[in-house]
């Protein structure tokens, strides 16, 4: 008995609720006719004024005229189908209440058990563990409030609540690959959910919210379930989803964007660990790349090197060949200096 | 005869409709939901499961609801 009470009390909220929506609706219908007639009465104006313009011959002020005209009747289209939209609605007669009652025990049938919170003024069912791909995604709680279900084209007036959360590894707010923050993104069931929950079909609504919950669609999944449990970083075990891993060739591994680097010299990536540095340009490189001073051995990219030398050895190497170089001029100079010289000296012959 | 018939199929519909006497819950299926696997489907007469054979009757409300649909990034 009281449980019928409630039943109907429950009942009587929805249809209150439905009638509030109804009477929003045609109030936004309302409110575009009155802005597609005033569209009209505008365009109506503009005439009379080409009218008036042609007349004169003011053929400038017919031409903005025209503008003007063009510009409002870019609007029209929009304001036309949003008319069609709302007179086409269903204009079902309201739900009765022993329809709604109805409903309420088809989906305490459907699911074994369905909840009404007063407080909240909302109603609840509890699906089955979830797993998608082997995946176990857990029971959700599909949520539904009552007291916003006038705003059911304006807003997502439902929560889908995981029960046993096992989130993506990546986002903990995404619980299900269609459900993030409670909000279940509805794809192809979206229009079919509002028709069933503005004509006070609960127990299809709760079903198909079921449904979505039940398939998996990879193709646009808040987060894919291939990349679910995430992929750890194997230096410091960040957890990053795949295409966001950065494999070191040189170690066979995988990590995150902070634990690699990647060579200039031939463009791979390796990890920090794997990575050397150019002791000239300070320059990541990797094993391959690396080259060595002929004289130092100090480590450097190739584009350091100068014929084998990094330029800390190739400057003293020039260095040294100038003195050399130097040495070697003087000790000739010094030569000519000390010799007899033939340039200069008068070579007497005895007569 | 005139039955009630709600398919939360795509858009949706849901309206009455006439249908020859004697269509059972098979035979509807497979005017109405042409191609289609009825495995993939919940299908309710008056709120209730009903076996495929079940002749449907004046007044009958007939729901059909896909049990798989893909939910997806807008």
């Amino acid at each position: 008995m009281k449980e019928t009470k409630t039943l109907i009390q429950v009942a009587n909220t929805i249809q209150e609720a439905l009638i509030k929506l109804k009477n929003e609706r045609y109030l936004e219908l309302l409110n575009q006719l009155t802005t597609f007639a005033g569209q009209l009465q505008e365009i109506t104006a503009e005439s009379k004024k080409m009218g008036a313009s042609l007349v004169h011959g003011w053929f400038f002020a017919v031409d903005r005229c025209c503008n003007s005209v063009s510009r409002l009747l870019n609007d029209i289209p929009y304001c036309v189908s949003r008319i069609q939209q709302l007179t086409e609605a269903p204009r079902k007669e309201m739900p009765k209440l022993s329809l709604l009652v109805g409903e309420l025990n088809q989906v305490k049938q459907e699911f074994g058990n369905i909840d009404f919170d007063k407080a909240e003024n909302t109603i609840s069912v509890v699906t089955e563990p979830i797993t998608l791909e082997d995946v176990y995604l857990g029971p959700f709680k599909i949520q539904l409030e009552l007291s916003r279900l006038s705003e059911l084209y304006k807003s997502c007036i439902y929560h889908v609540i995981a029960l046993d959360p096992n989130p993506a590894a990546t986002d903990e707010v995404v619980t299900h690959p269609h459900v993030s923050n409670e909000r279940l993104c509805e794809g192809d069931g979206a229009v079919a959910i509002r028709a069933s929950l503005e004509q006070g079909r609960l127990s299809d609504f709760f079903t198909m919210v079921r449904s979505i919950l039940n398939t998996y669609n990879p193709d646009s999944p808040y987060i894919s379930l291939y990349d679910w449990d995430g992929e750890p970083c194997y230096d410091c075990g960040y957890v990053m989803s795949r295409e966001n891993t950065y494999y070191c060739s040189f170690c066979d591994r995988d990590f995150c964007e902070e634990c690699s680097t990647y060579c200039p010299s031939c463009d791979e990536t390796m990890c920090l660990g794997c990575a050397g540095r150019c002791e000239v340009c300070e320059e990541p490189i990797c094993s391959n790349c690396a080259c060595s001073c002929a004289e130092c051995g100090s480590i450097c990219c190739e584009s350091c090197l100068d014929e084998d030398l990094c330029p800390d050895c190739k400057k003293e190497m020039e260095k040294e060949n100038e003195e050399q170089e130097n040495q070697i001029t003087t000790t000739n100079e010094n030569k000519s200096q000390n010799q007899p010289g033939t340039d200069n000296t008068e070579i007497k012959l005895s007569s | 005869m005139r039955i009630l018939f709600i398919d939360n199929d795509g858009a949706g519909f849901a309206d009455y409709i006439d249908i020859a006497e004697n269509t059972n819950v098979e035979q509807f299926f497979a005017i109405k939901m042409q191609g289609r696997q009825a495995n993939d489907y919940m299908i309710r007469v008056n709120r209730q499961p009903v076996s495929r054979d079940y002749v449907l009757q004046e007044g009958d409300r007939v729901t059909i609801t896909p049990t798989k649909i893909e939910g997806a990034l807008l």
